[in-house]
């Protein structure tokens, strides 16, 4: 018992709660893939909600679905998670093929799904410890329960559970029997931050553990913070696909270097700078270069030389986000699949 | 280890997980009706307060078109029916219906569980529910009201329970087809009993009945059930209490109930909606 307090204090402070909590992948699986699809295909009567979409998914990996609402993001997941029939193509989920609903597949595979409830009548608890059983591999109900913070709710009925508290016991209901991978149909949602810094924390410690993780979010900071590879929908196809820090040519594109200057000094007085472009607005500079190291280093040593006092520096590179929705502007207003289904 | 073990073996301890399972669940289902104080009182304690209203109005009255036998050997097999009724059919389609909307279905669909073995578990469950239904309701007939559970006619009055409770528990699971949402279930299954249990001999005779409302009755599995009950508990009736016209009727809806259960429990819970 007392060893148990001291490793929920442990835990309390510790960040990383997945490895403490003795975790480990029981079964273990040959190296490859986890996930493969190839022109993945499907119509919904007249309309085609995903139009031929073909990745991989590497074992242990984060892979990371990032779409507007109707992109053809929930199509996929719930292709691969067996509850909809693809219409083309070919889908593999740990080597098995997801449309025949191996019991097998399903035991290797945990799922959170967007909105969905549980038996409402019955606590935190007796719900982890039922869907548990199903399993021939499961977690402990009270690790679970640390794991995902619901120790103050463990008696508590699912229907007194506010929405925040609901997926975190999606979440322990996804891990319960170990699984090899996780879908998670955007986790996050309807979390305060806390929250989501805690969520993004467990599925880090989820991806250390071995497990591989895909993911759908229309969160940007959520797939720059947690994705491995992200791979970006559009009206039903991957316009684009890579590291977060790659994704569109991120990496390639010239960095924005911006400060204040004052009144007395003019653009022209600034030193020779490697950059594509410089403009003043008022008293705001902003610089776009690709060598942001040599070019903030030249502009600060200048101003340290000849006492300029610059304010408000900063050097960024392109958000994940300007990249998204440079990808995603709309082209044509073309009619969404869940549209078509209402 | 499970490399040495051949296939069928694995089969066979594989199943014994799997009845182990439903035991399991039986206990979760059980747990979650009982806390939830609204169904049980729709579903329970509703037509045990009909019991005692109607018995108590009525007491001491005789049916004379029914050869004068005590209104209470009429009316005590009549509730026992819409008990059963209320308890399958009724609980089964509403419960069916919520736990769709909310995605209940769609979870479980996505664990290990075997479907059969959700589903079996619920019915199981429902079949508790069933038995104390019957239990308390035979023995407030019999305790409170004078009604007789006659030895001769008890493999007649078991067999219309057990078929009784096979057709409606099936259809309770079948017609949640029909049920467009939620919210509209306790309205659609209603709609779907109330207006027959008037026809069928429930609350009264069908003495002075029209014959056209009477064959429609027929049709339909509830004048068979109350019927088939009513036959087993009537001091007149000889013999072990079997009534083939009723049991025929029961088995034909059962038919039925698996049929559309089978159609509902096919259609996958992903795509529909």
């Amino acid at each position: 018992m007392s060893c148990l307090i001291s490793a929920v204090r442990h835990l309390r402070t510790a960040r990383t709660p997945l490895n403490l909590l003795g975790m480990t992948t029981t079964h273990t699986y040959a190296d490859g893939l986890a996930i493969e699809v190839r022109d993945l295909r499907k119509s919904y009567g007249e309309v085609e909600a995903v139009r031929g979409v073909s990745f991989e998914v590497a074992r242990g990996e984060v892979f990371c679905l990032l779409g507007p609402n109707g992109a053809g993001k929930t199509s996929i997941v719930e292709i691969l998670e067996g509850y909809r029939k693809r219409t083309h193509g070919e889908a593999r989920v740990l080597g098995m093929d997801p449309a025949h609903g191996q019991r097998e597949l399903r035991e290797r595979v945990g799922i959170v799904l967007q909105q969905c409830g549980v038996q409402n009548d019955l606590t935190v608890t007796e719900l982890i410890e039922m869907y548990g059983r199903y399993h021939e591999h499961r977690r402990p109900v009270d690790e679970l329960i640390e794991l995902v913070e619901l120790r103050e709710k463990r008696d508590t009925r699912a229907r007194k559970l506010s929405g925040g508290l609901l997926r975190r016991l999606d979440l322990a209901l996804a891990l319960v029997g170990d699984p090899d991978l996780v879908f998670l149909d955007e986790p996050t949602t309807g979390f305060d931050p806390g929250a989501r810094r805690q969520a993004w924390s467990t599925i880090r410690s989820l991806c250390d553990l071995g497990k591989t993780v895909f993911l759908t979010t229309h969160y940007m900071d959520e797939a720059q913070h947690l994705a491995n590879r992200v791979a970006v929908m559009n009206a039903g196809q991957i316009i684009a696909i890579g590291r977060p820090e790659e994704l569109g040519g991120r990496d390639l594109r010239p960095a924005e270097i911006r400060f204040t200057l004052p009144s007395n000094w003019s653009l022209g007085d600034l030193p020779d700078i490697p950059c594509e472009q410089r403009s003043l607005d008022g008293d705001r500079v902003l610089v776009l270069t690709k060598e942001a190291v040599a070019a903030a280093q030249r502009i600060t040593t200048w101003a340290l030389d000849n006492d300029v006092d610059l304010g408000h520096f900063s050097v960024t590179q392109p958000t994940l986000e300007d990249i998204y929705l440079e990808l995603t502007r709309p082209v044509e207003p073309a009619q969404t699949a869940e549209e078509v289904l209402r | 280890m499970s490399a040495i073990a051949t296939p069928s073996l694995k089969r066979d301890s594989s199943l014994k997980r799997d009845l182990g399972l439903i035991g399991w669940q039986i206990r979760y289902e059980q747990r979650a009706y009982w806390r939830n104080r609204g169904r049980g009182i729709f579903t329970f304690v509703f037509p045990l307060m009909f019991l005692v209203i109607f018995a108590s109005l009525d007491k001491g009255a005789h049916i004379s078109s029914l050869g004068g036998i005590p209104y209470d050997d009429f009316f005590v097999p009549g509730i026992l029916a819409y008990g059963l009724i209320a308890t399958t059919f009724v609980n089964m389609a509403i419960s069916t219906a919520i736990l769709r909307d909310q995605g209940v279905l769609k979870r479980m669909q996505g664990t290990p569980l075997p479907p059969w073995a959700y589903v079996a578990a619920r019915i199981g469950s429902t079949l508790v529910i069933v038995l104390m239904m019957t239990v308390i309701t035979l023995a407030l007939g019999i305790g409170a009201y004078g009604v007789h559970l006659r030895g001769s006619t008890l493999p007649g009055l078991l067999a219309t329970l057990v078929l009784g409770t096979a057709a409606f528990t099936t259809l309770g699971i079948g017609v949640t087809r029909l049920i467009p949402n939620a919210e509209a279930a306790p309205v659609v299954v209603n709609l779907l009993i109330l207006p027959l249990t008037f026809i069928s001999s429930i609350w009264f005779p069908p003495t002075g009945m029209p014959n056209a409302l009477i064959d429609i009755a027929k049709i339909f599995p509830i004048r068979a059930l109350a019927d088939g009950l009513q036959h087993a508990f009537n001091p007149h009736t000889t013999g072990a209490g079997f009534n083939a016209q009723d049991l025929q009727t029961l088995a034909i809806w059962t038919a039925i109930g698996i049929f559309l259960m089978l159609r509902f429990l096919r259609q996958p819970q992903g795509e529909v909606r």
